[in-house]
Parts: C-alpha cells; structure tokens; sequence
C-alpha cells in the first residue's frame, strides 16, 4: 500500500495529466498521416497511413513560402528586438532612465488591442510604400516584442549584477566593458529566453501578419488559417502542415535548453 | 567587403516592397472555385499579358484585412470579391467602383446571370458595382439510397399514407426526418452553432414554411405563424431528429456526420454535393444528392441563396487592368472551364451547357434552387442583423425562449437596424 502511494499513485496522476497534454499533438500527428474521413471517424481508427498530406502541403500550398517568411520574419524580429531590449532593460535597471513613467509608457501599446495599434500601422506603411513587404512584418513584429522583453530583461540587471559591475569598474573597467563582459554573461540565460520568447511571439503573431502582409508575405499562422475553408476544415493537410510548423522549435529548444542550463550553473554568483 | 555587399544586396531584395506594375492583385476568400480560378491564370496571362497574384485568406479573417484597404486612397488590392454579407456595408461606404459604364462599353450582357443572384451580388439600388462570381446556396443534400430501399418505401407507404421519394413539400421532408430516424441514423444533422450557421440554416425553415424577413417597405415580418412554426421545426429535429450536439456545430461538423452516413439529410451549401462524393471525405459516395429545399408547395422553393461578386474598389491602384481580368473570369468560356472542374455557377448558360450537364448531371437540380431560391435581407447591418439571430434562435432551441418571444426580440431590433440604415422612415 504505502508503495501504490509513494510509487504508482504519482505515476498514473502524471501519466493522465501528462496524457491530457500530448493526447491533441498525437491526435494531429495521426491525423496528418491519414485522411479527413478517417480523421473524424467515431470510434477512432488508424485507417491508411500514408505522406499525401505532407505532399500536399508542398505540392497545393504555398507552405515553403508561408515558412520561410515566418522564420525570417522571426528571426529578423528577434534580432534586432533582442539588443534593444537588452540595452533599454539595462538602462532601466541601472539607470532608472524616464523613471517609471518611461517604464510604464513602453508597456502601455501592449495594453491596446491589437486591431487599435495595427490600423496606424497600416497608415504608416502605405505611405512608406512597405505595405505586403517583410519589412513592414518586422517592424510592427517589434512593437510586441520590445516592450515584452525589456520588461523581462530588467530583473537580470538588477540586484547583485550592480554590485559585480562596481567591482569591474574598481577594478579599471569602462561602463561599455562593465555592461559588455560582466552583466551581459551574467544575464545571459535570461537573455536567451527573452531571445526564444520574442521568436516564438513573432512565429505565432497572427493580426499585424493577416492585415500587413501580402501574397507573397503571408506567414504560418496566416497561411495555416487560410485552411479553414469555406468548404470545412482541410484538417488533414492542416495536421501535418502545424507538424511541419513546429520543427523549429523541436530543433531550437534542445540547443536553447543546454545554453540556458549551461549559464545558469555558470553563473558568477553560484 | 565584397560579404557586405552581398549581404546589402540580401537585405534589399528579402526586404523590397512588393511593386504593381501590370499585376492584378485580388483578394479571395478559400472557397473551392479559387482553386479552379488559379489553374486557369496562365491562359489570362497569354491572352493578356498581366500576372494575377491571388492572395487567399481565412473568410473569418477577410473583412479585418480588407477594411483598411478600403478606406485608403490607393489600396494594394486591384480587385476583390464580396460577400453578400457586405454588399450593404461596402456600397454605402462608397468603397466600390460602379461597373454601369464598363458594362456597356464593353457590351457585357449581365442578363445571363440568374436574376436572384443580381439582386443579391449585382446591382444596389439599380447601380451595378459586382458581377456574380460564386454562388452558395443552400439545398437539401439527401441519402437516394435509403429513398430507393424497397423495405423503407413500403414502411414509409404503411406509416405516412404516401409515396417515399424526393419530397416534394415540406411537410413531407419533415415527415422523412421523423422516419428516418432510427437507433443507428439520425434523420437529419443541423448547423446550429451561433450566429452565421445558425442564421443561415434556418433561413430555408422560415421560406419552407412560406415565411419571409420583411413585407415590400422592410418592415419585419417574423413574428408570424410561418416564423414560430420554423422556430419549433428546427428545435424539434435539432433536439429530437438530430445527434448529441449538433446545437453547436457548424457547417463542417455536421458535414462529417453526414459523410460518415450517420443522417439521412442535411440542409447546406451546394459545394458539398461535390464532397460527399469524394473517397477521402466521405463514406458515403454516390448515395447522396443534392434537390432544392422543398417549400410549403411543390411549386415554390425553400432554398436560401448565397453568393460572393467580383468588384472592383475605389481604392485600386489599376481598375482598368483589373476590369479586364474581371471580363475574362467571367466571360462563358472561363465560368465553363470553372464549373466543369466543380465550380458553382452563377450564370444560367453554363448551367444549360451539354458538357456541364453530361459531367454535372445535378446541374439543373442546382439551376433550378438558384431560381426558385431567397435571398437574405441586404443591407448595411447584415452581419448586426445575423448575430440577433444567432442569439434569439440559438435560446429558442434550448428552450430559454419561447419561438414567439424570440421572434418578437428578432423583429424590433432587426426593425431598429433598418431605421437605422434608412430603409424605414
């Protein structure tokens, strides 16, 4: 008995929790190798299993394109966002810059709807000839991003960071080398994460995509939409479409997982 | 140095604005004849030497992005297509070029197309600012084989006192909803999810029942016997006739239950007469088809029509380039080529060309709900008008709201909208 309490018990409450989580991935992971009419089949069956719709998406779909704009997009987005916010953070954190008026105006477009921020958008970039262009997507992507990953950068740089970097300038070092080789190292895995988070916020954006981009600009979230049809669901090539769609993190999150755990064990304040 | 440039020239070209030059661009919603419109570009490109960029996009999502297109002075898109839902909405606004000159320039006979949908995807106020492009009407897709069962026919004769076959009234469909209705077949599955399937299906039980929206000078009539017995009918087969939560499906819901031969009926989109015929969608192919919504006789129909028109937008930055595809898309030729790929038709030559008949042989059954069809009340707060619909009909069915009391609620706001929009003085 005590061992059912102490060994089981815990198991099967996470097996089912856990179940609860994968059970929609595997759901998706079937039906992406079948077909619609297998798909909806009650009581579930496997049916034939076979690559038609990873075919599909290749062969009907514009998918390559939806795909290589988001992870452009993404990727670009998060470069640039990702020094700015460290370096507005670190000025926040160590400088109190704008006090908290400045800290709270960055946050306030985030509190808008997205439809109220995306419309001036719209304005600007037809004027500046950038509507349907991936620079007009990177651009609007980095009004979400920035203000999210200078707020989460900020307590990186703050606490006993302070007192490491007073100790670099005692030392000799320059503000730049005190930022550059004691607090940047230090807030390293939070920065990755910020890193990580602004690319996942920019692969799933779904509003300033739909309304910014054009045919030749649209991204996954936008694209994959397109696939619920006036005609139903085309759950089938869908399902193996958001299959496709979450590779990047499949590779990205290993990588990330070591660097994050790496630099938090190495942290200078262990 | 020479990285830099090379990594320069990378920037510029990923970055570069999209240009315009002899390119129509338009805008379109993932409807199935988009995908035949696409096959048949490279002909429009021969003949005329413009590209067409057709952009595709999710319906819920279109009028987010076309909006702000609209209200620019010089948009991206050349041309687009319109729902009827914003027919209203988009000629008030003043957002789409009149077409009345270019027709006749042009010597465009616009009498081909089925009245019914001019009226709906055509002409406003006598002003012509759309050419019909895709019609969804709705018809009664039915299962032929247990029609043709030798055992449910003389069950049906014992029972009911009259023939089974296609019905030919109402009552006689509602009386094969109750009939078929068995431990393992329902006798029919409803899209009764808030607000549009809702809304649209039941439109065919107030015209089967010989109701309407409004009288000539718009003012609502729903509230009427016809109105509360469509109300008790819809809640009855939803409750009674219909599977375990068809209250909250949509059209694709209970499309599948349909295709997996779990009910006997189904009112919905002609298009799906295509797809219940298609191996990897359905269980089963070529035990189904397609009739116009039977209404109180056997003369009149019960069908609710359903279309989206080509327009061209004052805000398009080359009308006349686009004004040239939408003359290409539409000639006999192309609507043709689109309908013998599955395509709906809205012109009544393609629906009486021998090859389309050979190929389609339901092409008249549809024909024929597209004359005989109703459209739904075009005006500015069509959409406004739906949601209220949505709402009232979606408590009349679980029984929160008596039909009457529903209806009554449906007829002062829909009365307040028209005011609203002008209809009524």
């Amino acid at each position: 008995m005590k061992r059912f309490t102490r060994l089981i018990l815990p198991h099967v409450v996470l097996v089912v929790f856990s179940l609860a989580i994968l059970m929609p991935l595997l759901w998706i992971l079937r039906v992406s190798f079948t077909d619609k009419l297998t798909a909806y089949k009650i009581p579930p069956e496997l049916g034939t299993l076979g690559l038609m719709n990873y075919y599909d998406i290749f062969a009907r779909y514009p998918f390559v394109t939806w795909f290589t704009n988001s992870l452009f997009i993404a990727l670009a987005a998060t470069a640039v966002s990702l020094p700015l916010a460290t370096a507005l953070a670190y000025a926040f954190a160590r400088f109190d810059t704008g006090g908290i008026a400045l800290r709270l105006g960055v946050l306030a477009s985030q509190m808008l709807p997205p439809i109220i921020l995306v419309l001036p958008l719209f304005g600007m970039f037809l004027i500046a000839g950038l509507m349907q262009s991936r620079m007009a997507l990177v651009i609007s992507h980095l009004t979400i991003a920035l203000p999210f990953l200078s707020w989460m950068l900020i307590s990186f740089f703050e606490g006993d960071v302070a007192r490491l970097e007073e100790a670099a300038r005692v030392d000799g070092a320059t503000r730049w080398q005190a930022f550059r080789y004691i607090a940047v190292p230090v807030a390293g895995p939070g920065i990755l994460a910020a890193g990580l988070l602004g690319f996942i916020l920019s692969w799933n954006e779904f509003l300033f995509a739909l309304v910014l981009s054009g045919p030749n600009t649209q991204t996954l979230p936008v694209g994959l939409a397109g696939l619920e049809t006036h005609a139903g669901v085309e759950i089938a090539p869908l399902a193996a479409a958001t299959v496709v769609s979450l590779l990047p993190v499949f590779v990205l999150l290993p990588l990330l997982r070591k660097h994050l755990i790496k630099g938090l064990s190495l942290g200078a304040l262990k | 140095m020479l990285r830099r440039c090379w990594l320069g020239a990378a920037f510029a070209v990923a970055f570069s604005a999209e240009t315009y030059a002899e390119t129509v661009n338009i805008l379109m919603e993932t409807v199935p004849d988009t995908e035949y419109v696409k096959t048949l570009l490279p002909e429009f490109k021969q003949a005329t030497g413009i590209d067409v960029n057709l952009e595709v996009v999710n319906y819920a999502e279109m009028h987010t992005k076309l909006v702000p297109q609209l209200v620019a002075p010089k948009g991206s898109y050349s041309a687009i297509v319109v729902d009827f839902y914003w027919v209203g909405e988009f000629t008030k606004a003043g957002w789409l070029q009149p077409l009345d000159e270019r027709i006749k320039a042009d010597n465009i006979d616009t009498s081909v197309y089925v009245p019914k949908l001019m009226e709906l995807v055509g002409t406003v106020d006598g002003v012509t600012y759309m050419l019909p492009f895709y019609n969804y009407a709705m018809g009664l897709l039915y299962r032929k084989d247990l029609l043709a069962d030798e055992k449910n026919q003389a069950d049906f004769k014992a029972k009911y006192g009259i023939d089974l076959g296609p019905p030919k009234t109402w009552d006689e469909y509602l009386k094969q909803v109750e009939f078929f209705t068995r431990d393992d077949m329902h006798g029919v599955v409803n899209q009764g999810l808030r607000p549009d399937p809702i809304a649209m299906e039941w439109s065919n039980y107030l015209f089967a029942n010989g109701g309407d929206y409004h009288d000539g000078n718009w003012t609502p009539t729903l509230n009427t016997e016809a109105g509360v017995k469509a109300v008790e009918q819809y809640a009855t087969n939803v409750n009674k006739y219909g599977p375990v939560g068809s209250a909250s499906f949509s059209f694709d819901e209970a499309f599948n239950v349909m295709a997996q031969g779990k009910a006997y009926s189904y009112i919905t989109y002609n298009f799906f007469r295509a797809a219940v015929d298609d191996p990897a969608k359905s269980a089963v192919v070529g035990k189904v088809e397609i009739m116009p919504v039977p209404g109180p006789t056997p003369e009149q129909g019960g069908s609710l029509n359903g279309a989206w028109g080509w327009a061209i937008p004052k805000s398009s930055p080359n009308p006349d380039a686009a004004w040239t595809f939408l003359k290409w898309v539409e000639s006999k030729d192309i609507a043709k080529k689109r309908a013998l790929q599955g395509g709906s038709p809205t012109r009544t030559d393609v629906f009486d060309d021998p090859d389309v008949n050979a190929k389609y042989p339901h092409a008249q059954a549809l024909k024929q709900m597209l004359l005989t069809s109703h459209n739904f009340p075009v005006f500015t707060y069509t959409p406004q008008l739906v949601e209220v619909l949505g709402r009232e009909l979606s408590l009349a069915v679980a029984g929160e709201k008596k039909p009457a009391d529903a209806l009554m609620t449906i007829d002062a706001e829909m009365l307040e909208l028209a005011k609203k929009d002008g209809k009524i003085k």
